[in-house]
């Protein structure tokens, strides 16, 4: 099964996988090979992918990725997002930093603008830390 | 005619000013080169919100859909996308040059028009300009903008559209055709169009959650927004190639100046010597 992991910024992943599993608006999703066709909205969240049928859960590659749509039809699954970063990507301490700037944002925003990106700017960074968080706790099993 | 000392003043200022211009040339040229990158990343994202969008266009779900209505423009959103900052030759002159043209062009067809300004250069001129309603400013966006900073401004282009406000949504930017071609480009990002694309039998079948409606207006946004996306980085590696050459032709100047002050210099001194032995060969002649 072939995964494309789209962005914004080019393309992140475009390689075989036997297990993805996605954060959807109905929750998280599984998807193995042959999966019936689906096309859904991702939320933002986290990304798990399982390279190989024998690899642990420990040895899954994480992505966080803010909001976007995917695409299954059995043979591939196409997840077109805004931003993915890839958990060895992500340094703890400037997404731990980001978070506090973006919550202070939030309190201090004066408009409806300013807020929406607060907003925004908080739930990606948690999602962040939520994977490196993970990604430390596997380093150290 | 000047004296030597004047020219070397002079000669000394163009130097420094020629050091500069190299200097922004330089950076120019670097950012971009990332800039074009970028540009170039982001096609894929757009060509697979394409592929969706004809995927649900071909079941027939986009008819009715608000972002794809069709109406009589009566009024419409103007993005105008220029730099924060000048030195860039023509750059912020061409975009503005057909942004005007644009809303005379509406007055004499009695539209009404908006403006959304991104970059410095813009808001300052729409300032001075009278008539213009303007629905908001961005200035000083970051190199690269990232996803999140387009939301706002899709958010708004949308729910005017949306709500009936206007009628269609154009983006004017500096089209990025080749590092030596860049033009000045209008695009009409609202209602929605899209090419259609082959439709493979699974997808057909394919089902929808939550429903048809929730992905499409995923798809249109994202869709919508990946265009205005694109056309921020055209403008922004416009920007820098235009820099570029703008600076390159301020060097190049500046090299051609500095080479006929040095040769009036040389001038002026060998007038000055000769000048010099001319009085003391007569001062001589006239003591014989």
């Amino acid at each position: 099964m072939n995964l494309r992991l789209v962005t914004l910024a080019g393309t992140k992943v475009d390689e075989e996988v036997y297990e993805v599993i996605l954060p959807t608006e109905d929750g998280e999703i599984g998807v193995f090979p042959d999966h019936e066709p689906l096309v859904t909205l991702a939320k933002t969240g986290v990304i798990q992918v399982r390279k190989a049928k024998t690899d642990p859960d420990d040895r899954m590659e994480l992505f966080a990725i803010s909001g976007g749509v995917i695409e299954i039809d059995g043979q591939q699954v196409k997840v077109l997002v805004d931003e993915a970063d890839h958990a060895p990507d992500i340094v703890e301490a400037e997404s731990q930093k980001a978070l506090e700037r973006a919550l202070k944002m939030r309190d201090e925003a004066t408009n409806q603008v300013e807020l929406e990106k607060a907003h925004q700017l908080v739930d990606r960074h948690m999602v962040r830390l939520k994977v490196a968080d993970l990604q430390r706790h596997r380093r150290r099993r | 005619m000047p004296s030597q000392r004047q020219l070397k003043g002079r000669i000394r200022s163009v130097k420094s000013t020629k050091q500069i211009t190299r200097a922004m040339q330089m950076v120019a040229a670097s950012k971009m080169r990332r800039a074009q990158e970028a540009q170039k990343a982001t096609a894929d994202y757009t060509d697979a919100a394409n592929e969706l969008l004809s995927h649900l266009a071909g079941q027939g779900t986009t008819d009715d859909h608000p972002l794809f209505a069709v109406r009589e423009v009566k009024k419409r959103l103007l993005l105008v996308i220029t730099s924060d900052k000048g030195l860039a030759g023509a750059y912020n002159a061409n975009i503005l040059k057909r942004y005007l043209n644009e809303v005379r062009a509406d007055q004499q067809a009695d539209i009404e028009t908006e403006t959304i300004t991104i970059g410095r250069k813009a808001s300052q001129f729409t300032a001075r300009l009278k008539d213009i309603q303007i629905r908001g400013t961005y200035d000083d966006m970051s190199e690269e903008p990232e996803g999140s900073e387009l939301h706002a401004i899709l958010a708004t282009a949308t729910d005017l559209f949306r709500t009936g406000e206007v009628d269609a949504v154009d983006v004017i930017y500096t089209d990025f055709v080749s590092s030596l071609t860049q033009t000045a480009t209008l695009q009409r990002i609202l209602p929605a169009g899209y090419t259609e694309t082959e439709i493979s039998q699974s997808v057909r079948n394919a089902k929808y959650e939550p429903s048809t409606d929730a992905v499409l207006e995923g798809v249109v946004y994202r869709l919508v927004g990946a265009q205005i996306y694109q056309a921020l980085l055209d403008a922004r590696a416009s920007e820098h190639s235009m820099r570029m050459v703008a600076m390159k032709n301020a060097t190049d100047n500046a090299t051609d100046l500095i080479d006929d002050l040095t040769l009036a210099m040389n001038k002026a001194r060998q007038a000055a010597i000769t000048q010099e032995l001319a009085e003391i060969s007569g001062g001589a002649e006239a003591m014989a």
